[in-house]
């Protein structure tokens, strides 16, 4: 194993969080009792809202934002979003598809070998935390990205950041320092 | 007096005034140096006769609280607070120390830390405690004590990752690298715990021993080392005939009994876990094991495959079955064809209609054979085929009464039927694939991106999202249901609205929240500073610890104070006449800013127990029950209008005298005991 040499590594995203607005007032309790799938938390003043094509759910706020969360790639996230405010318009609002962002990226990726989770932290030490008494996993920040990698000993690594290329460039500047500190193999 | 020349005669003869703090020459009377610290001790007598040194304690840390010359007075309250906090802070530390039996290097070094959190703001937004349990614990990796975030959080009553937290958030700001928790440093302070006695040391060499494998097998990534340590204790013990339960080593390392368990059955999947005593002591095995979780994960892929492996072999044997089957049914057919033909032809005309009845053709044919036979045979077929032809006709091929004829062709209808059911879906989820690529080809063109408003409905099916909104009826029973779900909480709401309605009927509804902000832009409209400050000081409190009530009163007092200054000089006398104390500081009030900071002094210098006696004639409010901290502030907050001086000259009186008075009154309470504070004034002066 070569630290060149190309291995595919497999970025499965597994949650893409994107929001909109619809620049309209929502009446939620409307939303609540016409739509379907619905679930109405009038104590924090919100709708959930499941879909079943792109299997998204949605967080519908009165104000007129919206979150969708539960979508595996940029573009499900969109057509999820699109599919929402459609619905949204046919219970009768005059909904406007603003401001569409996707916020924030999930993603899991294995590495073919385990780390050694010591070493790793001390040669990344300002951006690398690794403290088995709170968590089994080395949180390494990458401010630059605004990406946050849990790195695992077994060597599965799961990413958060901005957007799926963020992730992408994320994994990519993670691998070599991950293997560095590989374990050998005998 | 001194070998020192004077700079402008030449003379020798320069008195030094200790009291004064400065250095004349006698000879021209030139001052040749003032301010001079003075270094002598002094002692007062107290009205009981004993003595006391003059001044006031002056601690390591406490910079703060010396008495400052001059200066802006609000630095000096800035500073007051902050050495307020540090000095909190070491006591909690200490406390919180003793309590974990750190040494005292390490409590310095936490406070030092929390200095430097205090300097960079960490500890705004944050408990005092989980700062002060962080820096600790920073402190306990930094030496490398035996000691847990668990510990600090069981001390602390809070959550562990809480404390994590800010634990973490500190070690960043304050860069400081705290190295990777070795779990053998808990060992000796486990073992101690559990009692081994004399052979204390024994087992806990081989619970490290113990230690050094598990690392070495990869047990110790991403697992908690009270854990780890506890299976190695457990384990040492019985290896030295210690009888240790679980539970009981489960409450000294803080761990769940389930946790515990899995660290000992991941110890003993290792090669090491076979030796016995006495090889494990001697052998070092070479190879390292994969980590327990790893090899785990791969045991569960392994067992994922085999149903994946075993699903596809039953499909190649279906597959294989169907062929034979086929064969078979093929060489039935054959086989029944031979046994048709070797059939007397009366029986094979009639197994002909019993096979498929419903064809004509074939029946007549038959019959025109069974002509020449037989007629008996003839009436009876004919007869059997009329019955045949009615009961087909009349069920008109409705399946299952044809039942006699073929079950294969009756069962298939209806089986398409089930199979047409989700073909719209199916249809329809062909479409979605469609539509995504539609929206993937759009999405990569930066118009829609932007957003301009307009919602894109391309690939939007609206039959389908029909689905996700209900019609009139079943909106009309969700609402009824809904309604009956929270008829309480809509009850109250009408109620509330109902109130409201009346409320502003009577004129005496008021609406929270725009109000609040109105008050807050409010500019102060007074006609004299002083009206100006008290309106200030009663619009926004500085601070919960000052007694406004008192201070109102100084206030007015102040205010006629000042009329009467200025209108008759007698008033002044009158005032003056309160206390002969008060002279000394009129005379010197050419330099309010050193009078400021003097003037402070007393107060906080005087003996406090006397204070609190004298504070108690005073209209003190119940809120200020301890008049020590009440005091020292209200003249702090009436520093507030010195700060004011320089602007409003004609006032300048004014405030002063507002310090001057509670000095004064306070001490009049104390009857002669001003004897004190007179040495120290003059002192000073």
């Amino acid at each position: 194993m070569d630290a060149d040499s190309d291995v595919a590594l497999d970025i499965l995203i597994t949650n893409v969080v994107c929001v909109f607005r619809t620049r309209c007032h929502l009446n939620l309790r409307k939303i609540a009792l016409e739509g379907a799938n619905v679930i109405y938390k009038r104590d924090v003043g919100k709708v959930l809202m499941k879909l079943r094509k792109p299997r998204i759910t949605a967080t519908i706020w009165s104000s007129g934002k919206i979150i969708c969360t539960g979508a595996t790639s940029e573009e499900e996230a969109k057509f999820g979003a699109r599919r929402l405010a459609r619905s949204l318009q046919k219970l009768g609002f005059q909904v406007i598809f603003t401001d569409f962002k996707v916020v924030n990226v999930l993603a899991v990726c294995n590495m073919p070998f385990e780390i050694r989770l010591p070493e790793f932290t001390k040669n990344n030490r300002p951006h690398a935390s690794y403290e088995p008494e709170l968590h089994p996993a080395v949180c390494y920040r990458i401010k630059s990205l605004r990406a946050t990698l849990q790195i695992f000993s077994t060597g599965s690594i799961t990413v958060t950041g901005p957007n799926v290329k963020a992730v992408a460039t994320a994994v990519e500047q993670i691998y070599p320092f991950v293997f560095e500190s590989r374990k050998e193999i005998l | 007096m001194t070998g020192r020349v004077c700079r402008g005669c030449g003379g020798t003869d320069i008195e030094l005034d200790a009291a004064r703090g400065d250095a004349v020459c006698t000879g021209c009377g030139s001052v040749l140096e003032d301010n001079i610290i003075v270094s002598e001790v002094q002692f007062v007598e107290n009205s009981g006769g004993g003595s006391s040194a003059v001044g006031q304690f002056v601690s390591l840390d406490g910079a703060g609280k010396t008495p400052t010359l001059g200066g802006g007075f609000h630095v000096n309250l800035g500073k007051e607070s902050r050495a307020q906090t540090l000095q909190n802070g070491r006591r909690q530390i200490h406390h919180l120390g003793n309590q974990l039996q750190l040494n005292q290097h390490c409590l310095d070094t936490a406070f030092n830390f929390f200095k430097m959190a205090v300097s960079k703001h960490l500890t705004r937004g944050r408990k005092m405690a989980h700062v002060i349990a962080a820096c600790l614990y920073l402190v306990c990796r930094t030496e490398g004590t035996p000691h847990m975030l668990l510990d600090l959080s069981d001390l602390l009553q809070v959550n562990v990752y809480v404390l994590g937290k800010t634990f973490l958030l500190l070690a960043r700001e304050l860069c400081i690298n705290a190295p990777a928790i070795d779990p053998c440093l808990y060992i000796p302070r486990f073992a101690h715990l559990l009692e081994f006695g004399e052979k204390n040391h024994e087992v806990s060499m081989t619970a490290l021993r113990l230690l050094q494998r598990m690392k070495r097998d990869w047990m110790h990534t991403g697992r908690r080392p009270s854990g780890l340590c506890g299976a190695a204790l457990l384990v040492a013990a019985r290896m030295h005939d210690f009888r240790r339960t679980v539970k009981e080593v489960i409450s000294v390392v803080k761990v769940c009994e389930s946790t515990l368990r899995k660290r000992l059955t991941e110890f003993e999947d290792t090669p090491t876990s076979q030796l016995t005593v006495d090889e494990f002591m001697k052998i070092d095995l070479e190879e390292e094991c994969d980590p327990p979780s790893y090899t785990a994960g791969q045991r569960k892929l392994r067992l994922k495959q085999v149903p994946a492996a075993l699903f596809q072999l039953e499909q190649v044997l279906s597959k294989k079955l169907e062929e034979v089957e086929g064969e078979i049914s093929t060489y039935q057919d054959a086989i029944e064809n031979e046994l048709e033909s070797s059939r007397p032809k009366a029986k094979g005309a009639l197994a002909n209609l019993t096979r498929d009845g419903s064809v004509e053709d074939t029946t007549s044919s038959v019959f025109g054979e069974d002509d020449a036979e037989d007629e008996e045979l003839e009436a009876a077929a004919s007869h059997l085929n009329k019955d045949f032809y009615q009961e087909i006709l009349g069920s008109g091929l409705s399946s299952s009464s044809e039942g006699a004829g073929d079950p294969e062709e009756g069962a298939r209808p209806p089986a398409l039927e089930s199979l047409l059911g989700p073909l719209p879906t199916a249809a329809s989820l062909g479409i979605s694939d469609s539509i995504r690529e539609c929206i993937s080809s759009q999405s990569q063109d930066p118009t829609d991106a932007c957003g301009d408003g307009e919602l894109d409905l391309s690939g939007i099916d609206d039959l389908e999202i029909d689905r996700y909104i209900l019609n009139e009826a079943e909106a009309r029973v969700k609402a009824e249901l809904w309604m009956r779900e929270n008829a309480e909480y809509l009850r109250e709401q009408r109620e509330k609205e109902a109130r409201i309605a009346k409320e502003k009927e009577l004129g005496i509804y008021k609406e929270h929240k725009p109000k609040k902000s109105c008050k807050r832009r409010e500019p102060i409209q007074a006609s004299t500073a002083g009206e100006a400050i008290e309106k200030m000081l009663e619009q926004k409190k500085i601070s919960s610890k000052i007694n406004y009530s008192v201070l109102r009163d100084l206030n007015s007092k102040g205010g006629g104070g000042l009329q009467e200054e200025d209108a008759q000089p007698e008033g002044r006398t009158a005032t003056r006449k309160l206390s002969r104390r008060k002279t000394p500081a009129r005379r010197h009030r050419a330099d309010p800013g050193t009078s400021v900071g003097k003037r402070l002094r007393p107060m906080v210098s005087a003996q406090p127990a006397k204070k609190a006696a004298a504070g108690e004639p005073l209209p003190l409010s119940p809120s200020t029950l301890g008049a020590e901290p009440a005091r020292p502030t209200a003249v702090l907050v009436e520093s507030g209008p010195v700060s004011y001086h320089p602007e409003d000259d004609p006032d300048e009186d004014d405030p002063d005298e507002d310090d001057g008075e509670p000095c004064v009154s306070a001490l009049q309470m104390m009857g002669s005991g001003d004897y004190g504070c007179d040495g120290e004034e003059d002192d000073g002066y």
